[in-house]
């Protein structure tokens, strides 16, 4: 008895891959010419500019469910290539470029001009790393674990303190690390480090200070691999790129194929992959006007404006934590399946990595653009810096934002197919098994695209 | 194993609507006998059966998975089907949308 033939349906697919790529073409030209048009006189109406996007990401699902060949699945998120490559050269390169660029941070932090666009300091952790390195970690390789200075510098006294006897479980370590994050995230919206060097370099040192004493604490390993924010961050990214670490080497892999695998694996590590959306998300909305009349309101009505932002913070993140476990549930009733509702929220969270990473693009690609003059004369001579200089950028630019959120998307309803093909027998039940995730997905497009179709204001109160 | 009664479970499993919504891990769901993982359905249980101990089913353990792949397979077309209509809704609606409210 042969098995049934799982005929490749080449044709259907190519199919439904030029019809996904026509789709989403599409509506990436009425986002640009929304964004575009937005000066002038608005040519589509903020809700039809919304919905469109919400349709993309139903459509793709639509056709995303018209590929059910597992051969063809599987041979998509499993293709790799290894890729020769100097691994220690690469890796000592990477601890002094990291311990360089920290100095630097220090020294003009402390010492440099307070403008803060010629400040090197404010340039190079701006725009050289928090946009322009952070965009390399999910377009390229997570390259931050030979980078990290922290990792680095807190070396010596792993060494000299001779490790820690404590060890936290994998599960409460992200969960502290989520916690970590959102902290960050809070601190970063409400003090004035993109604008004040003396703050940020005190900030950086300070970071050093809890690298030292989380060391001290859980040891360098799981400080440096389940605990730290910025680690845990840059590796969800990095699992997003083409190029990843193996135990063979750097290996080539398709797109985000390697959210497929099991990225996430506690509910502490579903808990980071949210925060980390939430984020993105909560740092793009106070700066909405929606959001500055809603704080002035919250404010005269009497709720002290100290307590708004983290509340905000909080409230938005137990909301998205909340939607996304409700999808989870709510795939082992529609699917139907007895797997548990844990373990189909940790084979899915990663699928919304590639999501928070097409937000991160569309967020900072025009930014670390337009003030890369800044960091070049930083740089060149970073205690007396010429006049800093933006560069003006072509208008269609801020449209690759609006089509970086939608491909985003596309990628996660792609990981997400894929992971349910992996995961579920039945190739009708792993479609069905995705409808509430795909809504939850709807909803985070349209909150994105809401905030990038928005105008820029400074948050109030802050 | 023979096809009536996959054909049968594909009601089952067509139909998960909050009535039949599949309890806990209930003690008669059909289990795989070789990991013992229980399903909703013996549609399902067949179809993972045959893909994932494949080597070590006999011959009419074989047929059920062929028949519960072909039964699958049938209500695939049919969700095909609806996702196409969906789709085409969809398009049309958006163009409707655009051509009156956007001009």
């Amino acid at each position: 008895m042969q098995r049934p033939s799982m005929s490749r349906r080449g044709a259907r697919t190519l199919g439904a891959l030029l019809g996904l790529a026509a789709v989403c073409g599409v509506a990436a030209a009425h986002g640009g010419s929304l964004r575009d048009a937005s000066g002038q006189e608005l040519a589509v109406p903020t809700w039809l500019f919304l919905s469109t996007g919400g349709a993309v990401v139903g459509a793709s699902f639509l056709m995303a469910s018209f590929v059910t060949d597992r051969e063809f699945v599987a041979a998509i998120h499993e293709w790799q290539r290894l890729v020769p490559a100097p691994r220690r050269v690469l890796a000592w390169t990477g601890r002094l470029v990291g311990v360089a660029g920290f100095a630097v941070v220090l020294v003009t932090g402390f010492a440099g001009p307070s403008d803060p666009l010629r400040n090197a300091a404010i340039v190079v952790v701006w725009v050289g790393w928090w946009a322009a390195f952070a965009m390399t970690t999910y377009l390229v390789g997570n390259s931050w674990p030979a980078l990290n200075p922290f990792r680095t510098l807190t070396r010596p006294l792993a060494w000299a303190s001779g490790g820690s006897d404590t060890t936290l479980t994998p599960d409460r370590a992200a969960w502290a690390s989520t916690a970590f994050l959102l902290a960050l995230v809070w601190f970063e919206v409400v003090s004035p480090l993109a604008d004040a060097p003396r703050l940020l370099a005190s900030a950086a040192v300070g970071y050093l200070a809890l690298a030292a004493v989380g060391v001290l604490a859980v040891g360098h390993d799981q400080w440096f691999d389940d605990v730290d924010p910025l680690s845990r961050l840059f590796r969800s990214y990095g699992s997003v790129a083409p190029v990843q670490r193996t135990a063979d080497g750097l290996s080539l892999r398709l797109p985000a194929m390697r959210l497929t695998d099991d990225v996430v694996t506690t509910d502490g590590g579903v808990a980071f992959v949210i925060a980390l959306l939430w984020g993105t998300t909560y740092d793009g909305l106070v700066g909405t006007p929606g959001w500055a009349s809603v704080a002035r309101a919250m404010v005269s009505s009497g709720v002290p404006a100290v307590v708004l932002y983290p509340a905000a913070l909080l409230v938005g993140f137990l909301a998205f934590h909340r939607l996304y476990w409700w999808a989870a549930r709510t795939a082992r009733e529609t699917a139907p399946t007895f797997t548990d509702a844990d373990h189909i929220a940790r084979r899915f969270a990663p699928s919304l990595l590639a999501i928070a990473a097409g937000y991160h693009l569309a967020h900072y690609l025009v930014y670390a653009l337009s003030l890369s003059p800044s960091l070049v004369g930083a740089l060149s001579s970073p205690l007396n810096p010429p006049a800093a200089r933006t560069l003006v950028l072509p208008g269609w630019l801020s449209g690759v934002g609006v089509a970086a959120v939608l491909l985003g998307h596309l990628l996660a309803i792609w990981v997400a197919h894929a992971t349910a093909y992996d995961e579920l027998p039945g190739r009708l039940q792993a479609i069905r098994s995705q409808y509430a995730l795909t809504l939850a997905m709807v909803f985070y497009t349209m909150t994105s695209l809401w905030i990038v179709g928005q105008p820029a204001v400074e948050p109030p109160y802050l | 194993m023979s096809v009536e009664t996959t054909a049968s479970d594909s009601d089952a499993d067509a139909a998960a609507t909050p009535e039949t919504e599949p309890a806990d891990d209930p003690a008669d769901a059909p289990r795989c006998p070789y990991c013992g993982d229980p399903f909703p359905t013996e549609r399902l249980r067949d179809l993972h059966r045959g893909l994932n101990h494949y080597e070590d089913l006999d011959d009419s353990e074989r047929d059920a998975y062929a028949a519960a792949y072909r039964s699958e397979s049938e209500d695939l077309q049919s969700f095909r089907l609806r996702a196409l209509a969906a789709l085409v809704l969809l398009y049309f609606g958006f163009l409707m949308t655009y051509a009156v409210v956007a001009v």
